[in-house]
């Protein structure tokens, strides 16, 4: 494992270098931050309560602050992996010994945590001007878990995409579709708490509200029983999407045919 | 001891095809066409331990292909191969721990970082001591005169720089058998030469047999000892580099530029004179009958010299030749 870490550790590093663009890159999220108070202010005093289907105010701002850490942190690892088949520099990734998967997951953390810690405190330090302190810090720990296993599924899900530019090489639609989909019904854009029964049912039968939704509504609800509701439904997605991701990334590599000679 | 050993290998890619136009675009997307290109067309032949193996031919002859296959990067189309004892393409991470790799268009450095990062990161990646590292980086940046920039982001380097802290990371572990491809491509002759330098060094010092695949023919003949020729992905021709000198690379091709008009009637004895204009010529002449000195100075009685430019044979005609032989 250390080989993995030391490849999470340079690629932190090699963020690092140009810490300047993070901190640029982290200002979209007070903009964002901002819109969406002046959303949700109007919603809320529009229905005179001071509690929408069990959120407050102060819950669902913090919820996308965290919601929108989370989708701003990611990593563009489709693209990435996607780029490294048409241009064939997979090839050259391949030839170290070391898993390929693994070797994307440790530059994918490292990515990952650079942006998050970013994103976070520019995040954290508008929601809490704009609505008062974060909730109960006890729960942090059982966020970072959760956090960290709905990244972990966001990254099977990115690993097949990019893969299928081994199919079909041009994966932008796909992309799309993707990231769509955890708009809507991953909780990007709105706390599924406040979508109708039946699309908040769909939605928790699939994947993506277990990446975003799940972790950023622990952290307004840090409870024992949510969190182990979560986690185990993150465990069951992620072991089939890793092996799935394992599956394909064997097939297609035995077909690996290189771009570029 | 042979340590690479390839019978009977194919490689068949088969690549889509589409007419112009977009009525060409529907066409392949209702009913696409496929073409199968031969990339690797039967190849069959033997390396020794410690060898400088010479793979040299022109763009799209297949020299990439053979060793993404030896690498264990690509599977074969059919036909067999072992390298070090492994079979590539089925025991692709260990035989990785044994072998060095470089790719002159594709840098395996952290652009955005120092070398220094990047050969640590080596060290973890091949399972090696932190202690037995630092040795070996401070071996490497002696052997390859790179401590002066190792601590410099990579970004900022020139590409013989580059190139040279590339070779030497493709070293950090030892291996057995370093596979360079195109290691000199776009380096000037300074640089080549440096690159080349090196890479004998450590073949003498540490007993690295190299497999070079490059289509610059200098590159072979400052280097390797023996050669494979290759082309539209058959073995074109096997010898040793001395052979190939003495058949096919006797000839020069020499260009130079006067400061004042060239000489009406200009001709110098045992070379054949390609090309005259108002300030420069054009010649070429077999090394074997008329010495390259010899050239020179008779260029440089005809008029006061301002650029001379001396190039070996292209690889293109070298097989060009070789096949002319074949056929006749």
């Amino acid at each position: 494992m250390k080989k993995y870490w030391a490849i999470f550790k340079i690629q932190l590093l090699n963020r690092m270098a140009y810490a300047g663009d993070l901190i640029i890159q982290s200002l979209t999220i007070i903009l964002f931050m901002w819109i969406f108070m002046q959303l949700w202010k109007t919603t809320y005093h529009s229905t005179s309560q001071d509690t929408l289907n069990g959120l407050t105010l102060h819950d669902t701002m913090w919820y996308l602050m965290m919601a929108e850490t989370i989708m701003l942190s990611k990593p563009r690892l489709s693209r990435t992996i996607a780029a490294t088949v048409k241009d064939g520099s997979i090839a050259y990734l391949l030839n170290k010994p070391y898993h390929f998967i693994l070797y994307q997951l440790s530059i994918g953390v490292g990515d990952l945590a650079a942006r998050t810690l970013f994103n976070l405190l520019s995040g954290s330090i508008i929601v809490w001007i704009l609505v008062g302190p974060p909730p109960d810090p006890r729960g942090w720990p059982l966020v970072i878990v959760a956090f960290m296993l709905g990244w972990l599924i966001d990254f099977c899900l990115n690993t097949l995409i990019g893969l299928a530019a081994f199919a079909s090489e041009e994966i932008a639609a796909f992309e799309w579709i993707y990231s769509k989909f955890l708009l809507l019904l991953g909780g990007v854009l709105i706390p599924l708490d406040f979508l109708p029964p039946f699309l908040r049912s769909v939605s928790m039968a699939l994947p993506f509200a277990y990446t975003v939704y799940g972790p950023a509504r622990l952290f307004v609800d840090p409870t024992l029983e949510r969190f182990a509701g979560l986690v185990s439904m993150q465990l069951i997605w992620l072991l089939t999407l890793g092996l799935f991701t394992l599956f394909v990334f064997n097939k297609a590599s035995s077909r690996l045919a290189i771009n570029g000679g | 001891m042979a340590v690479i050993k390839v019978s009977n290998l194919k490689k068949v890619f088969s690549s889509k095809r589409k007419s112009a136009g977009l009525q060409g675009s529907l066409r392949s997307l209702i009913r696409p066409e496929y073409q199968l290109v031969d990339a690797v067309n039967d190849i069959s032949f033997e390396m020794e331990s410690g060898e400088l193996l010479g793979f040299i031919g022109p763009n799209g002859a297949g020299k990439s292909t053979t060793i993404k296959i030896l690498t264990g990067i690509l599977f074969p189309s059919s036909g067999d191969a072992e390298v070090l004892g492994y079979v590539p393409w089925k025991q692709r991470q260990k035989l990785a721990f044994h072998i060095g790799t470089v790719f002159g268009q594709r840098p395996q450095l952290w652009y955005h970082l120092p070398a220094i990062d990047t050969f640590y990161l080596f060290g973890k990646i091949y399972e090696l001591e932190d202690r037995e590292v630092r040795k070996r980086i401070g071996f490497l940046a002696e052997a390859f005169e790179i401590q002066e920039f190792l601590e410099t982001p990579v970004r900022k380097l020139s590409l013989g720089q580059r190139m040279r802290c590339e070779v030497a990371a493709s070293f950090l572990h030892s291996p057995k058998l370093l596979l360079l491809d195109e290691p000199s491509i776009g380096l000037d002759v300074v640089a080549k030469q440096r690159i080349r330098d090196t890479v004998r060094q450590m073949n003498e010092l540490e007993g690295v047999g190299v497999l070079l695949t490059s289509h610059d023919a200098g590159d072979i003949e400052a280097l390797c000892s023996n050669v494979i020729i290759i082309n539209h992905g058959k073995i074109a021709y096997r010898d040793k580099v001395s052979n190939l000198k003495r058949h096919y690379l006797t000839s020069k091709l020499v260009e130079v530029r006067y400061a004042e008009q060239v000489p009406a009637g200009f001709h110098i004895a045992g070379t054949d004179t390609l090309k005259v204009g108002h300030y420069g010529v054009k010649l070429k002449f077999d090394t074997l009958q008329t010495p390259v000195e010899s050239v020179i100075a008779e260029l440089a009685k005809s008029g006061s010299l301002v650029d001379v430019t001396i190039s070996d044979p292209s690889l293109e005609e070298v097989i060009r030749v070789i096949y002319g032989e074949a056929a006749a």
